[in-house]
């Protein structure tokens, strides 16, 4: 047995292992915790990084652990897991230390960062899935793990936030759950194989379609499909550091990922196409990303307003994946660690703000950018970078996705990326207007310390801003999300 | 490897070198050093453009990045980086002391790095990306000073900046996907791939904007009088030729004919040659007279766009009269708009006085095209091309030249006025600056001689040439001195005011606000108009409050599970 065998499942231990350990510690052992969440962090990208090398040779690591008859807890690397991955992994690490720093002097951290482990290793779970009820388990302990960190201030709108979030993401289990037990029962152990399991089970069009139906409904629950997204915007009372992870990795992002993985690698894009489910899934897309940008719009809270943006925009992940064909599908899979990128770079920010000025209106941010000039510049190259504007990182896969369009002869998707871009000038660049040209209504207050803000809750916006800049900007270079993307569509459109 | 690191340093060093600075001014340590670079910070593209190296490909860049230069760019960019060389200068010494002349020179600088970068972009990406640069950057410039008309200014721009870029986004992108490659040289070949108008009518329009193209043109008149002066130079000598050579690198021109496009492109050309006209002269602001002056000139080369749009087979001779024309104005229009600034501050010496004149008088005329000027030149190579497509063109180019004269004394006359009272005289840092542009308007007057991509041409002694040149320049005097003597006095004159189709069509919507919750709403619209939209904006919130409550969500997810249950039971 070949010591790669092991990694996937010691990529999910790294942050597994660290969060039971601080769940026994008491809650004065500030270092400990630290200490163990900070080395848990750096051996998990380091461990991806070598099983990153195992795939891009094409020697995908894979552990199986059979749970029941017919059942194997699988954990397998292939290119789209390690996109996922690595972009939890390096995204953790950051937002482990800002949540660190935001955190500081706060009751019940200890629990914050046990369920904070947890709910990194539910989604890197996710992403080494290889098959459809390991998928499952771990997209239901990320439910049970982001509740407590919905929940962590306890106060009333938080608790509500909690209710309304548990509804909607159970609910979404359950019909995820149903469409697994069903395909399971219908076909056997249902592998993440480009679709070759269910092409040799020869089914009707008409439960293939109806089990798409409960899986995709299930996943759009939490990769806020519209009419499923409305918890979106309430659990945005969370924390900061869970916001920025909620919207850039760990739920919405799960939920995109796993309609990925079911388009791609439980039906097929031949099956996919075959029975037909594509074309209005594409639409409910687009619907999607129009609808959350119109409901940015109108909102005057900031952290609401970038809440309804990741509803608009994550839904570029599933529009790339349904719109079947090689370079749409760079756009949308490429766009899994853009959106990432960005999202955690505007929330971060917002964080800032909000900690350091107490401030949360759109409003009040005039003359944001003299006093916080570090953060601000973050939040406009993330901003431009959400309305695809070149270099930056949202560009590439507006462009790809619009490429991909042509392809597949459906030029109004054009149109929806038009529509799309409009809205989001329309909510951004006042936002950037009032941070960098306007004077302060009542002057902020003075500035202690040499820096704008603590330093570890600069820094992490600065590093993530930066890579969605460079992700756009070198976007050919070959470590790049663009290439990485490439190589993914190479191998599923071989 | 080293050898291709080398080849495409001297094209990086000239877009990311005023980048660079610009960072520096962000710093507050740097600032001293980055502010005394600043005005300089074009020379690496001036020597860019002469030297015109070999092309480089950067793999690593964008989406795959390609510099190249062919004799057009270079032409393009010998005159855009002397324009921004000279505005530079000349800001360092026009914003000498001002508290926020770093923040200026910081957007003035981007804009500069992506105006350069355009030109010697020789794929689309790198094109649309440095385009979006100078755009976004360009805002900075134009709200500087920050009071009201500014912002007012700043907002019309950006909104059509905003639709500028989609157009343009749409465009490229069906451009790519039907040519099958981004590269910007030599691509024409392929032009018959792309099916109908629609692809080139979106490049159309949206390079359009950028260059002032009417009904687009609104913002010229408003950014200009309120952009400080070296910025209103480059925005109107080199930034809206920026469009023109959008158009000049994504149409088809000289490889498919497009009548509906070219008759829409030739009647907006004529539009604004004429319409600028009418509306400059009717302004009491020397920079607003210059930005209609910009939109009537442009105008003529949108004509000429019209016509290659027209007859390809007249595009061979018609492109290099284009890019004649945009040299001569690039260089005039800068060097009028310099001198604006400085007919404000006089000074009390008379020789300079003299020279003031003298200075704003030369580029008027070669802006009205009278003989023995670059506007001469240009406008003879522009009729020279013109015939194939309609000689009743020519004749009105000559009917245009009229109105170009009387814009010029409406101009030069407010010029000089705006100075009287003024004791202060401006500095040398804003004389020589100046005094290069009339220079290089009066040595390309001379005829361009072995420079490749404009035409071989020579100041012509032909009685009946100079007449033909005369004529619009005499009569637009007459015009002029017969309205004077209807409307003696500023306050009996007729006004338009700047902007005005926007105007006319935003007033409606003047005190229109998005409803938000909690703003107030004053509609000016009729309640007719204004109830709906409210009552719509209203029902959002109230269909978000709907999807939010729980057991719209879950009735939902029932009736589909039981519609499920019915399809497979079945």
């Amino acid at each position: 047995m070949n010591w790669t065998y092991w990694l996937p499942l010691l990529v999910v231990l790294t942050s597994l292992v660290p969060g039971v350990i601080i769940f026994a510690l008491p809650e004065g052992r500030v270092v400990t915790r630290t200490v163990l969440n900070l080395t848990g962090a750096v051996l998990k990208i380091a461990l991806v990084w070598l099983m990153m090398r195992e795939v891009y040779a094409e020697r995908n690591p894979e552990f199986r652990m059979p749970l029941v008859q017919d059942v194997d807890l699988l954990l397998r690397a292939d290119a789209l897991a390690l996109l996922f991955v690595s972009l939890s992994a390096f995204l953790w690490l950051l937002t482990t230390i800002y949540a660190i720093a935001y955190l500081e002097r706060s009751p019940n951290r200890g629990r914050f960062f046990g369920f904070f482990s947890i709910c990194v290793s539910a989604t890197v779970g996710i992403g080494l899935a290889g098959n459809l009820l390991t998928f499952v388990f771990f997209y239901e302990l990320l439910t049970l793990s982001t509740y407590p960190l919905v929940v962590h201030r306890g106060t009333e709108a938080s608790l509500q936030a909690g209710r309304v979030y548990l509804r909607y993401t159970i609910a979404g289990g359950a019909l995820l759950l149903t469409g697994a037990v069903w395909l399971q029962a219908a076909v056997g152990p249902v592998l993440f194989d480009g679709g070759d399991t269910l092409a040799r089970a020869d089914l009707d069009a008409a439960p293939l379609v109806a089990i798409f139906v409960l899986l995709v409904a299930g996943l759009g629950v939490k990769a806020a499909l519209v009419p499923l997204h409305s918890w979106l915007p309430v659990a945005m009372v969370a924390p900061a550091p869970v916001s920025a992870l909620l919207h850039a990795v760990a739920v919405v992002k799960a939920g995109a990922f796993g309609i990925v993985r079911v388009v791609y690698d439980v039906y097929g894009i031949r099956l996919t196409d075959a029975i037909g489910v594509a074309g209005p899934l594409a639409v409910l897309a687009s619907i999607t990303i129009l609808y959350g940008s119109v409901q940015a719009l109108r909102q005057t809270d900031l952290k609401k307003r970038l809440a309804y943006s990741t509803v608009s925009q994550v839904s570029y992940i599933t529009l790339g994946v349904t719109i079947l064909g090689a370079s749409a599908t760079i756009g949308g899979i490429v766009h899994l660690v853009h959106q990432g990128l960005m999202k955690i770079t505007l929330f971060f920010c917002a964080g800032n703000i909000a900690e350091t000025l107490q401030v949360h209106r759109i409003d009040e941010l005039d003359g944001m950018g003299a006093r916080m000039p570090w953060t601000m510049a973050a939040f406009t190259i993330a901003a431009f970078g959400m309305m695809g504007v070149p270099p930056m990182a949202g560009f590439v896969t507006k462009w790809y996705l619009g490429l991909g369009a042509l392809e597949a002869s459906q030029p109004w998707v054009i149109g929806v990326l038009v529509g799309s871009t409009l809205l989001n000038a329309a909510y951004f660049l006042p936002i950037l207007h009032r941070a960098w040209f306007r004077r302060p209504v009542t002057p902020f207050p003075v500035r202690r310390g040499r820096l704008e803000t603590h330093w570890a809750l600069l820094m992490p916006p600065l590093v993530t801003a930066a890579a969605a800049l460079f992700a756009g900007l070198f976007a050919s270079a070959p470590p790049s999300p663009l290439e990485w993307a490439r190589l993914i569509a190479e191998r599923a459109y071989e | 490897m080293i050898s291709d690191a080398l080849t495409a340093l001297p094209w990086i060093a000239a877009v990311s070198w005023p980048m660079l600075v610009a960072m520096g001014l962000a710093s507050s340590r740097a600032r001293g050093v980055a502010l005394a670079l600043a005005p300089w910070a074009a020379l690496p593209a001036l020597v860019l453009a002469v030297a015109a190296p070999a092309p480089a490909d950067l793999p690593w860049l964008l989406l795959g990045a390609r510099f190249e230069l062919d004799d057009i760019g270079r032409v393009f960019l010998m005159f855009t980086a002397t324009l921004w060389l000279s505005a530079g200068v000349y800001a360092r010494q026009y914003l000498d002391g001002a508290p926020a002349a770093h923040r200026f020179f910081a957007f003035f600088l981007v804009a500069m790095a992506g105006n350069v970068g355009l030109i010697a972009a020789g794929d689309a990406v790198l094109f649309y990306t440095c385009f979006a640069l100078m755009s976004f950057a360009s805002y900075g410039v134009i709200v500087h000073t920050g009071d009201r008309e500014a912002l007012h200014a700043g907002r019309v721009y950006i909104t059509l900046v905003i639709v500028g870029e989609l157009l343009i986004f749409a465009g490229l992108l069906s451009w790519a996907g039907f040519t099958g490659g981004t590269r910007l040289i030599g691509w024409t070949a392929t032009a018959a791939q792309i099916p109908g108008p629609l692809v080139t009518g979106l490049l159309l329009v949206g390079f359009g904007i950028k260059a002032g193209a009417v009904p687009l043109h609104v913002w010229l008149p408003l950014a200009h009088p309120v952009a400080p002066t070296p910025a209103s130079a480059v925005l109107s000598g080199a930034m809206i030729k920026a469009g023109l050579l959008g158009w000049i690198r994504f149409l088809p021109l000289g490889e498919a004919a497009s009548p509906d496009l070219a008759f829409w492109c030739m009647a907006g050309g004529l539009g604004a040659a004429f319409g600028g006209a009418v509306a400059g002269v009717l302004q009491d602001n020397p920079k607003v007279t210059l930005a209609y002056s910009s939109i009537s000139q442009m105008g003529l080369m949108t004509v000429a766009i019209g016509a290659g749009l027209a007859a390809p087979e007249a595009w061979p001779l018609l492109l290099p009269a284009v890019v004649l024309y945009a040299t001569h104005h690039a260089l005039a229009k800068g060097a009028l708009f310099l001198g604006a600034g400085i007919a404000q501050h006089p000074g009390r010496s008379a020789g300079a006085r003299r020279a003031m004149t003298a200075g704003l008088v030369l580029p008027a005329l070669a802006i009205a095209g009278a003989p023995f000027t670059s506007g001469a030149l240009a406008k003879l190579a522009l009729k020279d091309a013109l015939p194939p497509v309609g000689g009743a063109l020519a004749l009105l180019l000559s009917i245009a030249a009229i109105g170009s004269t009387l814009l010029m004394v409406r101009f030069v006359s407010l010029a000089l006025a705006s100075g009287v009272g003024s004791r202060s005289g401006a500095r040398a840092g804003m004389w020589i600056p100046w005094a290069l542009l009339t220079t290089a308007g009066a040595v390309l007057a001379l005829g361009p001689r072995g420079i490749a991509g404009l035409p071989e041409m020579a100041p012509s002694l032909e009685p009946g040439v100079i007449w033909s040149l005369s004529w619009p320049v005499a009569a637009g005097l007459v015009l002029y001195w017969t309205a004077r003597r209807l409307w003696p006095r500023a306050r009996s004159e007729p006004r338009v005011p700047p902007g005005d189709v926007l105007w006319v069509a935003t007033r409606p919507f003047a005190t229109f606000r998005v409803p938000v919750a909690g703003a107030r709403t004053s509609p000016a619209l009729p309640g007719a108009v204004m109830e709906p939209l409210a009552r719509a904006w209203s029902e959002l919130t109230s269909l978000e409050k709907g999807l939010t409550r729980w057991y719209t969500t879950g009735l939902a997810l029932l009736l589909l599970l039981v519609a499920l249950t019915m399809v497979v039971g079945r």
